[in-house]
């Protein structure tokens, strides 16, 4: 375990860009104390209809970041014998397989359990979210529509989402089955449904609440909480996975000891 | 030539996903016809400050796709003298050292310029963001009064300020690494690169972009091409994910 974290963290290191400009640039309209800071207790904004708004830049928190159990009480997930069986050999193997390593997106919910901020807007009928990890999007259809029946799978899914009183509900299934849940390796199959709950408590913290129903690896739903902050001040980087990517000499070295 | 568009065109089908789902569900909120068909043709939509709404599913006219000169009189690129081999001999050699065969994005102005649909949200405050289908990628537009960053870390896509000039969304982008590609074609660009666009948008369904590429570092002046779009009304975008299947240098070296 303790290899695989200095394994993330250091191709992540090498991955993104260390600095840019706009990073202390200030965010409009976020409300502040009267020094000026961010005032991150202050009450959950709405929008004219009532509704809290998710808008801002947020950061995941480093919990569970890599592993998504660390979040779960009971320690480990309900596997399939054959979904353990892949996850151990994952692990035994330093991820050598990990589609992340060749810069494909992280696909839901694991690019919520990343090391790098989001934003999300909230244009007419969706609710979009930029990524900073792999430069990649989200869509969340929040128009009313339904999922679609036998999509092409893809890494993200289709997102739909609907209000629960000042919960946004996204309900996310359509994936292809080479979908990892985490940089662990906890496996996923076409048969995923992922449930996630986004609970903003107050201007400076919000909370995804993330059922993962998928029975081809799972022998039941289990579910995990990431919390987010939100990022005043700041901006996202442009991740360019590709451009300076050393996953590939990295792991052999750490495989072979 | 045709050889580059032969790859260019096998490499984009091998990449992208063929099929999904939301490509015929119905654009909510667009002007339509009495049997239900989008009005392209309807007035250009506004926003609650009164200024031209970009948002929308938007394709690049295939005219300039590959080459960004395309139609412009032969010759007339204002090269420098070491821009013009560059460009000969990525020409040459059939775009082998693109930088998006690696899947890494292809900045501006070249994101515009492809034979997949962007996203535009126009958003309250200023903001506008791209979504494009193309790698998957995304770019933000700031229209929120702030400068352009001075010295900044160098980019694949810049860094994008907004202003309005009556109706014109007028975009100025600098902050470019030296490594991007301004087409297909490989006209190319270095870190003085400034690009300007001005986004006109001229009905419901037609916009244009008028792009300016300011160059000192590569060309010896100014040059200016205008790029149309054309609203697409009850599709969506498609998940692009250039790294799953990348043939590009399966199929470069056998064209050589």
């Amino acid at each position: 375990m303790k290899t695989l974290r200095f394994i993330v963290v250091v191709v992540l290191a090498l991955s993104t860009t260390a600095s840019a400009q706009w990073l202390t640039y200030p965010t409009a309209g976020i409300p502040r104390t009267p020094d000026g800071k961010p005032d991150l207790s202050a009450p959950v904004p709405r929008s004219a209809s009532g509704r809290p708004v998710l808008s801002g830049l947020w950061r995941p928190s480093p919990g569970i970041v890599g592993d998504i159990t660390r979040g779960l009480k009971g320690g480990e997930v309900p596997f399939q014998p054959w979904a353990e069986a892949l996850f151990k050999e994952r692990r035994a193997n330093n991820s050598r397989d990990d589609p992340t390593a060749r810069c494909v997106v992280g696909g839901v919910p694991r690019s919520d359990f990343v090391g790098y901020p989001l934003k999300i807007l909230e244009p007419p009928g969706m609710v979009v979210i930029l990524y900073e990890a792999v430069h990649a999007y989200r869509q969340i259809f929040t128009d009313g529509r339904a999922l679609p029946k036998d999509p092409n799978p893809n890494w993200f899914g289709y997102s739909i989402g609907r209000w629960e009183g000042d919960v946004l509900v996204v309900e996310s299934s359509g994936f292809n089955d080479n979908v990892w849940l985490d940089n662990a390796g906890r496996p996923a199959t076409d048969a995923l449904k992922v449930t996630e709950r986004f609970v903003r408590k107050n201007f400076g913290q919000m909370d995804i609440e993330i059922t993962i129903d998928d029975p081809k690896a799972y022998t039941k739903p289990w579910s995990v909480t990431q919390q987010l902050a939100f990022q005043p001040d700041t901006e996202l980087l442009e991740y360019i996975c590709n451009e300076n990517n050393k996953y590939f000499e990295i792991i052999p070295k750490l495989t072979e000891r | 030539m045709n050889r580059i568009f032969l790859a260019i065109a096998l490499v984009c089908l091998t990449s992208a996903a063929p099929v999904a789902q939301w490509l015929k569900h119905p654009t909510p909120g667009i002007p339509r016809a009495a049997d239900g068909k989008p009005d392209l043709s309807a007035p250009v939509p506004r926003t609650p400050e009164g200024k031209p709404d970009l948002s929308g599913l938007w394709q690049p006219a295939a005219m300039l796709i590959g080459d960004l000169a395309a139609n412009l009189p032969r010759g007339s690129v204002p090269f420098q003298p070491w821009a013009e081999k560059l460009y000969n001999d990525r020409r040459a050699n059939n775009g082998r050292d693109d930088p998006t065969a690696n899947c890494i994005v292809g900045g501006v102005p070249r994101s515009d310029a492809v034979p997949y649909p962007f996203k535009v949200l126009h958003m309250p405050g200023g903001l506008v963001v791209i979504l494009y289908e193309a790698v998957h990628s995304y770019r933000q537009i700031f229209a929120d009064g702030r400068p352009l960053p001075v010295d900044p870390n160098p980019s694949w896509f810049g860094y994008s300020v907004g202003r309005w000039d009556k109706d014109t969304l007028v975009v100025e982008t600098t902050g470019f690494n030296d490594k991007g590609w301004l087409d297909n074609f490989g006209h190319p660009a270095t870190e003085r690169l400034r690009v300007i666009e001005r986004f006109v948008r001229k009905d419901f369904g037609h916009m244009d972009i008028l792009i300016t590429i300011d160059d000192p570092g590569a060309y010896t002046k100014p040059w200016d091409v205008t790029l149309p779009l054309v609203l697409r009304p009850d599709t969506e975008l498609l998940e692009y994910i250039c790294n799953e299947n990348n043939k590009y240098f399966e199929i470069i070296p056998k064209q050589q």
